[in-house]
């Protein structure tokens, strides 16, 4: 059987006609208002190339050839190669994966329900759990190691998952030149060098833009570097419908395209044949609260419709889902099921990511075991159905005739484990055995998942001479900043 | 006189932000005493929004128009005031998004949250260095210090504020905010205010100064 989640069932947002329309609409937002781009080496290189650039207000008119042509560089199939190559995640338009949410900074401790910095523990722990789940297919670095020093908390944090998963590590933001030349570096180190690394990334970086329509220097500066290197690259637009993009979902979905499509123009132009997947995650801006509203069905259909315009590119999306519960429970899977379940209809194929409450935030260990099962749930849901000799199954049902029953049928069993969603949380039995055994809730199973996954799940880690490698780059690059003040707290 | 300080306040209630301009000319013009326009029309209507939209009767656009509002008109009638008179105000916030950060919104959402509730706010804007935090909160003699950051790498930068800004000025507050801010950090850099979100920010910073 094939990693990740296998499509059958589609569902259908935008017509031809819609995205055609979008993609006109983005090419005219680029050549008419531009992007604001703060790398002075990104201005020169698009000024170089034929784009209309105002030195004074950091901007550049994209004119639409450029942008066609940087589509006609890109790839469509990207690999997210994994340490344990059972695991790699080939992003071919035609599966879906799931990576578990990132960068949070607040944990409720496992142990003692206080909420409080997350840790480098946590992150060990949040990625030994995630290399046990079957629905989490992709790595991202859960939550931030901030009790080390702030230079370095990227480094710790990729150092951290690359030895406790043999899942593919993508991590988020690198914000800096040197950030990217440090983690890529990490990256050759644990793959077993340069050559190894580009023919297997065992690493990927995912890199925001910010909306409205525009580029963070240091940012950009980093991915022209990660793409240099090899390293896989998403570029992901977050504009919020009615704060920082149109209230209308297609008119953000057109100021994130012009985001994405730019910074593709760049990478393009400065590496041809870059891999890049196209990233989305938009999600109105609560206007009672002023709190993003990620969950909610707006984000499922941008998501969705993200896909959508990835794939009307041929490239592979990767794209958001979030939720804003205060603590695992009925919000949270609410949050997680509709926010999952349209973008994975529509086809998504990488969904980032699931297990973080309050808004990609705060890690609660028995989420993420939570949100695997709806994951797991919503994999059955769209798996697809088809009629063929063995599914119509004619000749079993001759044979059991009029009144009988399927049990005893080889059939019955065969298709038991390809057709039947079997749960470990969800519990189906009856409330007299629910009672006698505690009547345990789902968040009660979920604990003790989370507790037997960190006593047995063993992930071998990285050989000894590749962790010195890591060591030393991040003994290296540990620096004080700004006046002394070294740690993030 | 009175009819059009009255005008004033409705304009903000209103959201008449292209036209409002226009009003607060007139009442120069016509001799209104620019703190009564100030004090009696712009901050009365705009507590009337800001009250609505507590109550979860209006949305944030509404209430981000009624600022604006409130913006335009004061840009006319400020300059206005005579020389040594100040408007009274529930304080003076000196507020932006730290250095290397330039996210935006949440910091303009606060902002606008406390011009409404009659505080006086000084915006920096984004990607603002710790010495324009610490010359400025000198210069207009703010009562607090709000800083902004989005990202883990940044929080460090608001750290950088609140050290230097305690020696020089030991009365000034500091609120901090932002997706990865938590309490527990605000506490271990000294800052006396946190909120998580732009509205709670509001009564952070009213019982700083209560």
């Amino acid at each position: 059987m094939s990693y990740g989640i296998v499509r059958g069932t589609r569902f259908q947002i935008l017509s031809k006609d819609d995205l055609d329309r979008i993609h006109w609409g983005t090419l005219h937002i680029l050549e008419k208002v531009g992007v604001q781009v703060d790398s002075p080496t990104c201005r020169k290189l698009l000024k170089e190339n034929g784009c209309e650039v105002d030195e004074e207000a950091r901007s550049a008119k994209i004119p639409s050839h450029l942008v066609m042509e940087a589509l006609s560089k890109k790839k469509s199939t990207i690999t997210l190669a994994a340490r344990d190559p059972k695991y790699d995640a080939r992003l071919d338009l035609n599966h879906s994966y799931m990576c578990a949410n990132g960068n949070g900074a607040v944990a409720v401790d496992f142990e003692t329900g206080e909420r409080r910095n997350s840790t480098k523990q946590d992150l060990v722990d949040s990625t030994k759990i995630c290399d046990a789940l079957p629905n989490v297919h992709v790595h991202w670095p859960m939550v931030s190691s901030t009790d080390v020093p702030a230079s370095v908390v990227h480094l710790h944090d990729l150092e951290a998952s690359l030895n406790n998963t043999g899942k593919h590590v993508m991590y988020e933001t690198g914000v800096t030149l040197e950030d990217a030349k440090n983690l890529t570096a990490m990256g050759y180190a644990a793959a077993g060098g340069e050559k190894e690394y580009r023919r297997r990334p065992i690493t990927s970086c995912l890199q925001c833009t910010y909306a409205p329509l525009q580029h963070d220097a240091g940012v950009m500066d980093a991915s022209l570097e990660f793409a240099k290197n090899g390293v896989p690259l998403v570029f992901f637009t977050m504009p919020q419908p009615g704060a920082t993009g149109p209230a209308s979902l297609v008119g953000s979905m057109v100021v994130g395209n012009a985001e994405v499509l730019s910074a593709l123009v760049m990478t393009q132009l400065a590496s041809p044949g870059a891999s890049v997947i196209y990233g989305l995650g938009i999600a109105p801006l609560d206007m009672k609260t002023t709190v993003r509203a990620g969950g909610s069905p707006e984000h499922a259909i941008c998501s969705a419709m993200g896909t959508e315009m990835a794939h009307y590119y041929g490239m592979p999306s990767c794209v958001g889902v979030s939720g804003t519960a205060k603590e695992p429970g009925i919000q949270a899977a609410m949050d997680t099921y509709t926010g999952c379940v349209g973008p994975l209809l529509a086809g998504a194929d990488l969904m980032c990511g699931i297990g973080l409450l309050e808004d990609s935030s705060c890690l609660h260990l028995e989420q993420v075991v939570i949100d695997n099962e709806i994951v797991g749930a919503i994999a059955r849901l769209i798996r697809g159905e088809w009629a063929d000799d063995d599914t119509l199954a004619l000749d079993v049902i001759e044979k059991v005739g009029i009144g009988k029953n399927y049990l005893a049928q080889k059939h019955t069993m065969k298709y038991l484990r390809t057709d039947h969603f079997m749960p470990t949380l969800v519990d189906r039995r009856s409330e007299d055995a629910w009672s006698t055994t505690g009547k345990k809730t789902m968040r009660d199973s979920a604990r003790e998942k989370v507790k037997e996954i960190l006593a047995t799940h063993k992930v071998p880690g990285l050989p000894d001479g590749a962790n010195r490698d890591l060591a030393a780059i991040i003994e290296k690059a540990k620096k004080p900043l700004w006046g002394g003040e070294s740690k993030v707290h | 006189m009175e009819e059009i300080v009255t005008q004033l306040k409705n304009a903000v209630i209103n959201y008449e932000m292209e036209t409002i301009a226009d009003l607060a000319k007139k009442a120069v013009d016509q001799g209104v005493d620019p703190l009564v326009a100030i004090d009696k029309g712009l901050a009365e209507g705009i507590k009337t929004v800001g009250e609505r939209f507590g109550k979860g009767e209006i949305f944030l656009p509404e209430l981000v128009m009624g600022a604006e509002a409130m913006k335009a008109a004061l840009a006319v009638l400020e300059p206005a005031v005579p020389a040594g008179q100040h408007r009274e105000t529930a304080g003076k916030v000196l507020i932006g998004t730290v250095q290397d950060d330039i996210h935006e919104i949440g910091k303009n959402l606060v902002s606008t949250m406390l011009a409404s509730n009659g505080f006086e706010v000084v915006d920096l804007g984004v990607n603002v260095p710790a010495q324009d935090f610490l010359k400025k909160a000198g210069e207009v003699k703010a009562n607090i210090v709000a800083m902004s950051a989005l990202m883990t790498t940044t929080m460090p930068r608001m750290a950088e504020v609140i050290a230097p800004l305690k020696k020089d000025n030991p009365s000034v507050k500091t609120i901090i905010g932002g997706a990865p801010v938590t309490d527990v950090y605000a506490k271990e850099i000294g800052s006396e205010g946190y909120s998580g979100d732009a509205s709670g920010a509001v009564d952070v910073a009213k019982k700083l100064l209560g």
